[in-house]
């Protein structure tokens, strides 16, 4: 692990997917263990078929931006800036406070859907007639430049893509602002989002798997992913004493074979959302380790860590275990109080994404 | 439906104009600034959605200003080039 010279403070957190929006559902989620999943059809030549999926409403977004604003503004675009939004206002920020803030936004795969509907525009009606609005929304920095004139934020604005290791980077690069300066505070969160492309790649690789309704996040070998979208987001400050919810003390990422360090927090939240090809490497951890998971909660997404660290602060907060853990019903429940917890994400070329939150900051954190 | 009322339809469905009614558009309120309040992308949107719907091509600025003033003058515009 290595640990960051000045650790990161957590001062807000947003969040919206399948559970609904803002802290209070998504910790309701967290405490069930799982999120129930809506049913999406996908048209196959054997027939009209239906995956499970847990997809987000944006509605409350109106509660921020007015719905005149919002009329260019796409499903991707949208959940990502009620993300935002959540997160400034959990931090206690009013928007004439976000002048200096940094924003960096993640995603494993962009605005599918309006990237898609633009190609699908210019097959159909030819070049010349391709919609500029679609064109607009479908490229890659378009959720973190909404955010940014949302929020009139001037600081610098970056979009990562790393597929499931980008929330690790993201975190790397706002570490970066706040060491330098640049900035007193960054945005910085996850948002993915399903689209017809998602069912046809479950169709394509998993048609034989069993069928399923929840993600089985311990059992590594079965294949039960389940398509979550949505976004969460942290406010981080340079603060080494006050953090609301803790501190982003360490990041590691690298070859899951090659890691030199044995994770010593005291939770680990592992990232295992269903696929069977990144359960090796979970089954790899030591069978002692106390294990937790919320995937059931949020679903499949390659930024599924943004919400493990929004889980993993909310309970560092309240002291309190959320999720599913492996040794159920001890395990979870039995840990009494903790100072630290590490969120695992294993990718399916065995790579790894570590970051560790410490309820202590400080330069040395 | 007449060429106003589905040019109207166009400006709200597919510029996304949620609060406000097919109805509650005057045929000579003007579209950008302080009548409707549409923008520069909302004219190149327009433009696209012109051509797409009317096989109309509105070619520069010089015949896209007074074409985009109102409904009125977009429906006259498009008969024009229609030859009707």
């Amino acid at each position: 692990m290595t640990l960051l010279k000045q650790s990161m403070a957590i001062q807000g957190i947003g969040c919206v997917g399948g559970f609904g929006s803002g802290n209070d559902q998504f910790v309701s989620a967290l405490k069930a263990g799982h999120t129930s999943a809506t049913t999406v059809e996908l048209n196959h030549p054997a027939g009209q078929q239906t995956l499970p999926a847990l997809l987000a409403n944006t509605d409350r977004l109106t509660d921020f931006v007015s719905r005149r604003s919002l009329r260019r503004i796409d499903h991707f675009s949208r959940m990502a800036l009620l993300g935002g939004y959540l997160a400034i206002e959990d931090a206690g920020l009013a928007v004439e406070d976000c002048g200096r803030i940094g924003i960096i936004v993640a995603s494993g795969y962009g605005a599918t859907n309006t990237t898609f509907n633009f190609l699908g525009s210019i097959i159909d009606d030819g070049d010349s007639c391709a919609s500029p609005t679609s064109f607009s929304n479908s490229v890659h920095n378009v959720a973190a430049a909404y955010l940014s004139m949302q929020l009139q934020a001037l600081g610098p604005n970056l979009t990562i893509s790393q597929f499931d290791l980008s929330i690790n980077a993201a975190l790397h690069n706002a570490a970066c602002w706040l060491a330098q300066r640049r900035v007193d505070t960054v945005l910085v969160g996850g948002v993915d989002e399903h689209s017809s492309l998602l069912n046809y790649c479950y169709q394509r690789y998993f048609a034989n798997s069993d069928a399923v309704e929840q993600i089985d996040p311990f059992d590594f070998a079965r294949q039960s992913a389940v398509v979550g979208e949505g976004a969460a987001f942290l406010v981080l400050s340079r603060h080494a004493d006050k953090a609301k919810y803790g501190f982003i003390a360490g990041l590691d990422a690298g070859d899951f074979s090659q890691r030199s360090t044995v994770e010593d927090s005291d939770l680990l939240l592992i990232g295992a959302d269903g696929h069977q090809t990144c359960g090796a490497m979970y089954e790899q951890l030591p069978t002692a380790q106390s294990l937790l998971n919320c995937t059931p909660c949020y679903g499949s997404l390659p930024v599924g860590q943004a919400f493990d660290l929004a889980a993993a602060g909310l309970m560092l907060r309240e002291q309190s275990c959320y999720g599913v853990a492996r040794q159920q019903p001890v395990g979870c429940s039995a840990q009494s109080s903790f100072d630290s917890i590490a969120s695992l994400k294993c990718t399916a070329n065995d790579q790894f994404s570590l970051i560790r939150l410490s309820r202590r900051g400080g330069d040395d954190a | 439906m007449t060429l106003k009322e589905q040019i109207k339809k166009i400006l709200i469905e597919d510029l996304n104009l949620e609060d406000i009614t097919a109805e509650e558009i005057a045929d000579d309120e003007p579209l950008f600034g302080d009548g409707l309040g549409l923008d520069s992308l909302d004219a190149v949107e327009l433009a696209v959605l012109v051509q797409k719907n009317f096989g109309v091509e509105i070619k520069d600025m010089e015949e896209g200003r007074p074409a985009l003033q109102s409904v009125q003058a977009l429906a006259q515009f498009i008969e024009d080039k229609q030859g009707k």
